[in-house]
């Protein structure tokens, strides 16, 4: 389903955010991505959807050249991808049911579908009971299940998560890694960025680990820190 | 059809356009300025150029036959004017005709009892159907044979046709420089626009929505604050041409008003459409593009 061969990628101020990363993740796979702040984690996210282009090598998603892309193929590509983030980037004076709609709306989707989707969506997020209100009326974590809503209704093949979890207090955190679990179990693929041991050893997924743009481990079923596990003291 | 989509897409025009009221206010009323010029200008254009057309076609050219020339010249002089397409009239003048003219024109202020004999030779006074063919006609006849001398108020119609260039080249130089500004200006609410909406076209980008779906609404806003900076420029010429033209035709009742008002309304909405097209097509394409 994605696929990078010997990634490249150099900001325009210098900064080497990826070095010769190579990476395959299968179909309904769920994969962590971790490491420290500003080691790449988002800047590989970023090339999937074609935020960023590499310097040199391979970015495939869904047997797609995402890296040799044209312009006006972008739109149809992030179609299949939904992404979410740290900071959920809801539209504050919209509801969730027109947050989550404007996805379709946008794409011009037909009403109908907006219709037929959008409750579809709201209801395995569980925000159905909510979907008239404001995201400043929402919880950290009613909110960021809103955004995952949103990253949901066009039926994405694949769900990247930046540091999804970012804000959120232990037991929102929880909620929503056990709904991005549903949302693989239905075959989406799911890749995670995040910097949070807890989630992470807990879960016990495949753990690709990146340190100054370069994979460190892969591991399945791996913990946040290689052959570490739980460990408190050490892992702090 | 499909309501819902239609609904949304006025809903996001809506939207934007009532974001920055203030400076889609200035946008307006740019446009419409600058529309009123445009309009008044096109409108005295036309009037004088009706005017100009009116005292042209007057012009008549004189044809002066030779004192030797024939009556089968004169013939075929005349019929070779008739078959000229750029000719309306060719009305024969003979020589004693002609003094008698002159007598009435001048009344007392020439005592032509004076003159021992005619000095007028046998002509044709030829008018033309299109005035700016005055020139050329002239010169034809003069090559015809039996033409001793062809007359026609010359630098009058040159220059009065080189004024209405010059006027009309100047004044399409600043109507130019007006419908510039009337862009920027449009252009800078609609990155105003822009601005305030960055979060949503983001989002927009992000979920899949082409370039040319993003664009649209703005595009819209463009051609509408266009539209409607023609209407209200359309509203005051037509004021203008209610309170005012009726004031000046009653003491140059010489000069025709008639200039065909739905057809330059129609131009002017034109051109505040198209303006406000362009010019929000390059503010959005700019931000897209970045």
């Amino acid at each position: 389903m994605i696929e990078l061969r010997s990634v490249t990628l150099t900001y325009p101020n210098g900064t080497r955010a990826l070095d010769d990363i190579d990476l395959e993740i299968g179909k309904a796979d769920f994969v962590f991505l971790v490491g420290h702040s500003g080691t790449g984690k988002s800047s590989l996210l970023k090339l999937l959807y074609r935020e960023v282009v590499p310097d040199s090598g391979e970015v495939i998603v869904d047997g797609i050249r995402v890296d040799k892309l044209r312009r006006g193929k972008v739109a149809a590509l992030r179609r299949n991808i939904g992404v979410v983030f740290q900071d959920f980037k809801l539209l504050s004076n919209k509801t969730v049911w027109e947050n989550v709609a404007f996805a379709l709306q946008v794409t011009g989707a037909r009403s109908k579908d907006v219709m037929r989707q959008v409750p579809r969506v709201l209801d395995l997020v569980g925000l159905s009971h909510k979907s008239r209100m404001l995201p400043s009326e929402l919880s950290g974590g009613e909110q960021q299940r809103a955004a995952i809503a949103r990253a949901l209704v066009n039926n994405p093949k694949i769900l990247l998560c930046d540091e999804p979890t970012g804000n959120l207090d232990p037991s929102n955190t929880t909620e929503i890694i056990e709904l991005l679990q549903r949302i693989n179990l239905k075959g989406t693929t799911v890749l995670v960025a995040t910097h949070n041991q807890a989630v992470v050893d807990r879960m016990r997924r495949r753990v690709v680990r990146l340190e100054n743009g370069r994979i460190l481990h892969d591991d399945e079923r791996g913990y946040y820190f290689r052959g570490l596990g739980q460990n408190p003291v050490l892992s702090g | 059809m499909d309501w819902g989509r239609i609904q949304f897409f006025l809903g996001e025009v809506f939207t934007n356009f009532t974001r920055n009221a203030a400076m889609q206010f200035t946008a307006i009323g740019t446009v419409a300025v600058t529309i009123v010029m445009l309009g008044a200008f096109l409108y005295v254009r036309d009037t004088l150029a009706t005017f100009g057309q009116g005292i042209l076609k007057q012009i008549e050219i004189a044809v002066y036959l030779d004192d030797n020339a024939t009556d089968a010249q004169a013939k075929t002089l005349a019929a070779s004017l008739a078959a000229d397409e750029r000719i309306s009239s060719a009305r024969y003048v003979p020589r004693a005709e002609g003094l008698q003219e002159m007598r009435a024109r001048l009344g007392s202020d020439f005592d032509t009892s004076l003159l021992t004999e005619n000095p007028l030779p046998n002509a044709f006074r030829v008018s033309v159907r299109n005035a700016d063919d005055v020139p050329a006609v002239a010169a034809t006849i003069g090559k015809l044979p039996g033409v001793a001398k062809v007359d026609y108020a010359a630098d009058t119609v040159t220059k009065l046709l080189k004024a209405a260039d010059v006027i009309g080249r100047v004044g399409l130089a600043m109507i130019a420089l007006l419908v510039l500004t009337a862009a920027i200006i449009i252009a800078n609410t609609i990155r105003l626009t822009v601005f305030a909406r960055r979060r949503e076209i983001a989002i927009m980008q992000l979920v899949g929505a082409t370039n040319m779906y993003i664009r649209m609404p703005f595009i819209a806003e463009g051609i509408i604050a266009g539209l409607l900076g023609a209407v209200v420029a359309i509203g005051v010429l037509a004021l203008a041409q209610m309170q005012i033209v009726p004031k000046i035709a009653a003491t140059l009742q010489f000069v025709p008003f008639e200039v065909n008002q739905l057809q330059l309304a129609g131009e002017l909405l034109l051109v505040g459409a198209v303006v406000g097209l362009i010019s929000s097509w390059f503010s959005v394409g700019r931000y897209l593009r970045a």
